[in-house]
This record gives structure tokens, sequence and C-alpha cells, in this order.
């Protein structure tokens, strides 16, 4: 019932030699393989598992993740985990109620087991930044979007199954983004918008996602290539979308051709705004690092704060990977000794923001602002950076 | 006279049972209890229904990859369908079908299969064969 290529050695993986747990991710990558037309497997530099906050997968994969494990499963390439529902060494999160952070313990711990790094983050390219060209099999949308996009490595989106059965054989099926043609660009997105901030790059990537589903646009047109902008596009167009990778510079056109021009202004715009964001007078939590931040970032607003006191009403979190954090301890220091907080292991879409009394969240991220009311029931306000932090230090 | 659909197996096995069947795509995170085997997911046809035992006919996944193991929980307690024919496969489903081990076959227009139908899947000639009430 396969049709694709397996070499004497992936043949044996499937017929059980290596034990259930390498049995059963070879049939799930040869399924998928099948599925859309694969002829073989290919090795992966990396892989990065999404499906770890237990505020979002519940109990459901427990159960099969600790087969694996029992198993004596192990992952056979460098692998990272994506953020989870708590800061572990945070004292706000033991406000939770402890069977859910035990739980969220557990799932970490498990993973780990299994050998993925405790990275807990969405922005495993800041740990290690994927090679220009290689294969990779990422889970977690925004993080598939960079590296297809900026660091011109070769993924598909995958799902945290998928990416943990890759993980495990160290190979994924060739289909999809693995294979050139199905790399070109579908349409061409000419930007008439003033875009002015991290936030309007957000906003275009949320109007993007909806008009162009799982296409591949170039964008030309008045749009600058900074790493932060396009993260924040990025993320948004993979969120509102499927969108899996696009084109931002000119010179990658010029051997392709498709026919399909859409132009944004500034009408589009404003109302992805609308559509995203909700009015109220304070927000009870000011988030930034969705993504998260890079080292830059952090820097950026420790210069906001420097010297400075937010008001005591209103929090502020910033997000990024205990790995940044750690590399970042000037900048960490500054924004505490403000009254903000530096969080790692998770962010603002994957806790449980009411559980902590947050209500209202005013944040630089389009994807953040599209995400909490939907998965946590807590209105949000878009801003930049800026603007954001301002507000935290008004009087 | 049975009725006979040719399909596309998926993943191999044998099973018969009364059909469950729905028009609308299914989401096993959050639509099926994994405890019940019950779908809880509010509006869709097959709310209130356990798909224990069922040959288990929609048109295709949807919603988080992470359904896959609820799949796999399904099973482990005991819930899961006996066979799963779908319209076209979807990644969410066919990898919970896999780590699951359920049978499954795709490429069937469900819409010929009436609900309570007594069914004969075969996934691994791709057939399934429609026995009446």
């Amino acid at each position: 019932m396969k049709d694709l290529y397996l070499s004497r050695e992936e043949e044996r993986i499937y017929d059980g030699e290596l034990g259930w747990a390498y049995e059963v991710s070879m049939k799930i990558l040869v399924k998928l393989g099948d599925l859309y037309g694969a002829k073989r497997l290919i090795p992966i530099e990396s892989a990065h598992i999404s499906g770890v906050s237990y505020k979002t997968i519940g109990d459901a994969p427990i159960e099969f993740l600790e087969a694996l494990l029992e198993a004596n499963g192990r992952v056979r390439v460098k692998t990272t985990m994506n953020p989870s529902g708590i800061d572990c060494e945070d004292p706000i999160f033991k406000y939770l109620p402890k069977e859910i952070t035990e739980k969220q313990k557990k799932i970490i711990d498990i993973y780990e087991g299994l050998g993925v790094e405790r990275s807990l983050t969405c922005t495993p390219y800041y740990i290690k930044a994927a090679q220009s060209g290689s294969h990779l099999s990422w889970a977690e949308s925004s993080a598939v979007i960079y590296a297809n996009s900026i660091l011109k490595a070769w993924t598909n989106r995958e799902g945290g199954p998928s990416a943990l059965a890759s993980a495990l054989i160290g190979k994924t099926p060739d289909y999809g983004l693995h294979q050139p043609e199905n790399r070109r660009i579908s349409a061409i997105i000419k930007v008439e918008a003033d875009l002015l901030s991290e936030s309007d790059y957000g906003l275009l990537g949320i109007y993007l996602g909806k008009v162009l589903g799982d296409k591949i646009p170039l964008i030309r047109g008045r749009i600058l290539g900074e790493e932060l902008f396009l993260k924040q596009m990025g993320a948004a167009m993979a969120t509102s979308g499927m969108v899996p990778m696009f084109y931002f510079d000119d010179s990658e056109a010029m051997s392709q051709r498709t026919d399909e021009v859409i132009s944004v202004d500034n009408r589009d715009i404003r109302r992805a705004d609308e559509e995203i964001s909700s009015f109220f007078e304070k927000p009870d939590l000011i988030f930034i690092g969705c993504p998260h931040c890079s080292l830059e970032e952090i820097k950026c607003v420790s210069n906001l704060l420097r010297g400075k006191k937010i008001r005591k009403d209103i929090r502020l979190w910033i997000c990024t990977s205990r790995f940044i954090r750690n590399k970042a301890a000037e900048y960490v220091r500054i924004i505490e000794s403000s009254g903000g907080r530096v969080i790692s292991d998770t962010c603002a879409v994957v806790t449980w923001l009411r559980e902590l009394g947050i209500e209202t969240l005013m944040t630089n991220s389009a994807k953040t602002a599209y995400y909490v009311p939907l998965m946590s029931n807590v209105k949000a306000a878009l801003s930049p950076m800026k603007k954001c932090i301002e507000i935290a230090l008004q009087k | 006279m049975d009725k006979i659909l040719r399909g596309r197996p998926i993943v191999p096995g044998k099973a018969s049972g009364i059909a469950l069947v729905s028009m609308k795509p299914l989401s096993f995170l959050g639509g099926i209890d994994p405890k019940t085997g019950v779908v809880v997911e509010r509006n869709h046809d097959l709310f209130g229904k356990t798909i224990k035992d069922s040959i288990l006919c929609f048109p295709h996944g949807h919603g988080s990859t992470v359904g896959s193991f609820v799949l796999y929980s399904l099973a482990k307690n005991g819930l899961a369908p006996k066979a799963i024919v779908n319209v076209l496969a979807d990644p969410v489903v066919v990898v919970g079908a896999v780590i699951a081990n359920i049978p499954m076959i795709d490429k069937i227009d469900v819409s010929q299969i009436k609900m309570g139908d007594l069914v004969e899947v075969d996934c691994y000639s791709g057939t399934v064969r429609i026995l009446g009430r």
C-alpha cells in the first residue's frame, strides 16, 4: 500500500525491527508521504515540535508520548520544543492551580526524555539558525514561515505529531516545500500602504493571510526588509492564513512569473486593525514577545525603560527564550528594575491569562491580538512597541 | 443487493459495524471527549453520539494536529471507532489512524452511506460494502 521508496534500513524500521516507537514514527512519515505523493524520505537538519502547552493541548498527547518513551524512542536530530503554558522559574505562575502546573511539567519532562531540547520557544532560530538550503521538519507556523522566507531553509508546515515522527527518524517525506517547483511565487503583492511600525507589518500579514490562503506571495512596493518587520508580518500571515513562505526581494522574482497581483492600501490595513483590536480603558497586561523576542528587541525595550518606573496598575511582560534571556542579563536587569518582567518558556498566547487575572491586553504582535480573544477570551489592542512602553510608563 | 464503494486504503485492516455518518468535518481535539468517546462539538450533527465501535464516516478532519493524539487515547481507552471512512484523508486523521491502528479508507462518497447502515470495510482491497440495515 505504499508508493514511497524505502531503503532497506528504512524498510526494517517500518517492519518494527527497531521497536514500536520507530515503527510508528516511520509509518506516520510513510502515510503522509503517500498522501502527498512523496517518492522518498530525505534527511533533515533539525526538527521543531509544537504541542507543548498544556493549555492548548490538554491531556490528549500524554498517553501517546508516554508510550513512545516507554518504547525507548529518542530523537535522532537536533530537536527543539515550542513554549509551554508556564515559566518554570517565575513565581507568578505558582498562582496557577497545582494540577495544571504539574501536568505541564510532566509534558515537558516526557519530551525531554525523548531527547527534545528544553528550548521552550517559538524562535528556535535564535538559538541556532537553520542553514540556508537545509531541509527541516518544523511545526509552529511562525517559525516555519521565518525559516522558509528569511533563513531560506526548506520546511513544510508540520504539525506536532509529524514533526515528532521526523525527529525520531531523522527524515521527512520529500513533498511540498521540499521540492523547488512548490516554492514558486503564486501571487504578487503591491504594497501601497504606509507601514510605519512592526505592528503595521503585522496588520499587513493578517490581511494577506486572509486573501492568500496557502499561496506564496512576492511582496514588493513600500516595504523594508528589517528582520523584526518581516518576523511580525510572517507570523501574522501564518495565523490568519496558511501561508508557508513569502519572498520580499525583487531579484527572486526575475525567473518566476505569476499573473495574480493584489494591491494593499491604507484602508486594508485599517480594516485589519478594526477586525483584531478592541477598545478598553486600560490594559491589564502589556505584552511584547510574540514571536519570542530577539536580543535586539530586548535591548530596544530596555533602552525605552532605562531609569523609569512603569505604572503599578499595568503589568509588562517581555517574553523570550531562556537562551536569549541568559544572554541579555544586563537588559533584563534594567527591565525588571523598572517593574517589567522578562518571562521565558511561555508567552501570553499559550498561558492561562484569565487565571492570572488578565482580561485586557495590549501588544505589538498582530498574531497575539488575533489569537487571545479566541483562545483566552481576553480583549486585545495592537500598538507598536514604543507606544506600548509609553502607555506602561504613563502617569 | 449490496452496494460496493471503492476507495483508497490508508491504514490496513477489516471491520464491519454500524455506520455513523456525518457530512461535516470533524475535529478530534475539542470535538470528541477522549474519556467517553462522545462527540462534544456543539453544532455538529453527531453531537451527543458515541463513536465507539462505529464505522465512522465523515468528509475529513479539521482543527489542531493534536487531534491525532485524541484518536490514540480513544483506542487506548477502548473507545475507538472500528474503522474510519473519509471523502478525502487529511494529515490529522491519517496520523491518528496510524498511531491508533484504526483501519482507514478514503476517496469514498460518504453520502452514499446512511446512518445506521451495516457496512463492511476492507482496507486491504479498498472497498466499503453496504449490507443495508
